[in-house]
């Protein structure tokens, strides 16, 4: 008994010490307990130790770039099973994409997620800039954030863009057809800019893994780089509501 | 920087160490600007296994007088009239899809009271006595073009870029999409 008792204890002190170098400081039970948590944890520390309830009214935010946030973690989530059954070759994409809708269990699900989320967030992203414009929001000393958010928004349409092509069906083959055509009538390097993005001179297995690479890490990662600078200057600067 | 600043101030007072200064970040401009252009560079692809420009197309023999032939595998048509043969890419000059061919790509017009479908090549036009032409629809946004590649409905700029047509030594003919002729231009068979 005397044994089993001494184990416990030493299982309780172990435990212990995991919570306590978790959580430093107790239960929050008071502003100022709870204002520390909030400064030395990491998951918290995005948010203000402070925060008056007229700054996040959900009426003034519609919560549209958190939304936007969101969305880009569920497109990230289910790409990354996409990416299990899907080969960028001209030889297989397609096959593979139907493959995942009819044939692969939950494939249908994990697809449609994608693709929803993907049409979703171009929206909340387009509703949350027009919200920022129309609540003053990009003004001093926000001007920054406004810039690298028209970045953000840039990257979310070309996120959809390169996507487009990897179903690898007639609309998508004319589609980048049509999208890099209309980069060819730019003046001097229209045609040099078409050359680059399609690796040839027409849609074809280089265009595929060209947009392929772009889409799953190239314009993922500048887009998750940004969105960084993007929370950080939010937490800077400040909210701009609630006035 | 340093090195810099007192070069603008006297180029004769410069030391061994603004010297050594000055080069470092010449170099390092160099460096930078060398990386830039290789980063861009290595995106050009030198081959790109493609399928080539040149093809054969069979004998000439083997294209009636006033026939219109679609190679769609190759996106391009060949074109026989009394004067020769003439052949073009069957590319939009909009943006690049494919056009299809009709027997009539001009009554729907004629009948909206659409008038000026004239192709100023031929001078063939559609009117209400004659609504029906042949020519190519383009399905992405609509162009349309007569028979013989020029645009005259839709978006499209200007008429389908006509591509060389010649006779090879084996009497085949010999096509190449990536050289471009006059509208005009035809092989005498």
């Amino acid at each position: 008994m005397k044994m089993i008792g001494a184990a416990i204890d030493e299982i309780y002190s172990v435990l212990a010490q995991m919570v306590s170098s978790l959580f430093r400081h107790g239960l929050p039970l008071t502003d100022k307990i709870a204002a520390r948590t909030a400064l030395t944890n990491f998951v918290l520390h995005i948010h203000p130790v402070r925060v008056r309830r007229s700054w996040i009214r959900m009426s003034y935010t519609l919560c549209l770039g958190g939304l936007s946030f969101f969305l880009f973690i569920v497109l990230t989530v289910t790409g990354l099973y996409l990416m299990f059954y899907y080969v960028p070759a001209t030889s297989h994409a397609y096959q593979d994409m139907r493959d995942l809708q009819f044939v692969v269990t939950f494939g249908g699900v994990i697809r449609n997620m994608h693709r929803w989320a993907a049409h979703a967030m171009v929206i909340t992203v387009w509703l949350h800039m027009a919200r920022v414009f129309l609540t003053g929001a990009y003004k001093k000393p926000r001007e920054f954030n406004w810039a690298i958010g028209t970045f953000l928004l840039l990257i979310t349409l070309l996120l959809s863009f390169s996507g487009y092509l990897l179903p690898w069906d007639q609309l998508s083959i004319w589609a980048v057809t049509v999208g890099t055509n209309m980069a060819k009538y730019a003046p001097i390097a229209g045609p040099y800019t078409r050359y680059l993005m399609l690796g040839g001179r027409a849609v074809g297995d280089a265009t595929l893994l060209r947009f392929y690479v772009a889409h799953v890490v190239g314009l993922p990662l500048i887009g998750f780089l940004l969105m960084v600078v993007h929370f950080w200057r939010v937490r800077k600067d400040g909210f701009s509501g609630g006035l | 920087m340093v090195g810099l600043r007192r070069l603008a101030e006297d180029s004769r007072e410069i030391s061994r160490r603004s010297f050594f200064a000055i080069l470092g970040w010449l170099a390092f401009l160099a460096a930078s600007l060398a990386a830039c252009v290789e980063a861009v560079r290595f995106g050009y692809p030198n081959a790109t296994y493609e399928e080539p420009s040149l093809f054969k197309a069979g004998l000439a023999s083997e294209y009636g007088v006033g026939s219109t032939t679609v190679l769609i595998d190759k996106r391009v048509v060949i074109n026989r009239d009394p004067d020769g043969i003439y052949a073009f890419n069957l590319i939009c000059t909009h943006l690049g899809c494919t056009p299809r061919y009709f027997t009539d790509v001009t009554s729907d017009l004629v009948a909206k009271g659409i008038g000026g479908l004239r192709d100023p090549l031929t001078g063939q036009s559609a009117s209400p006595a004659n609504p029906a032409v042949q020519g190519f629809k383009c399905p992405c946004h609509g162009s349309r073009y007569f028979r013989d590649s020029v645009n005259f409905y839709g978006p499209a700029p200007r008429p389908m870029d006509h591509i060389q047509v010649q006779k090879g030594r084996d009497g085949h003919l010999l096509l190449d999409r990536h050289s471009f002729v006059d509208l005009t231009t035809r092989l005498k068979v």
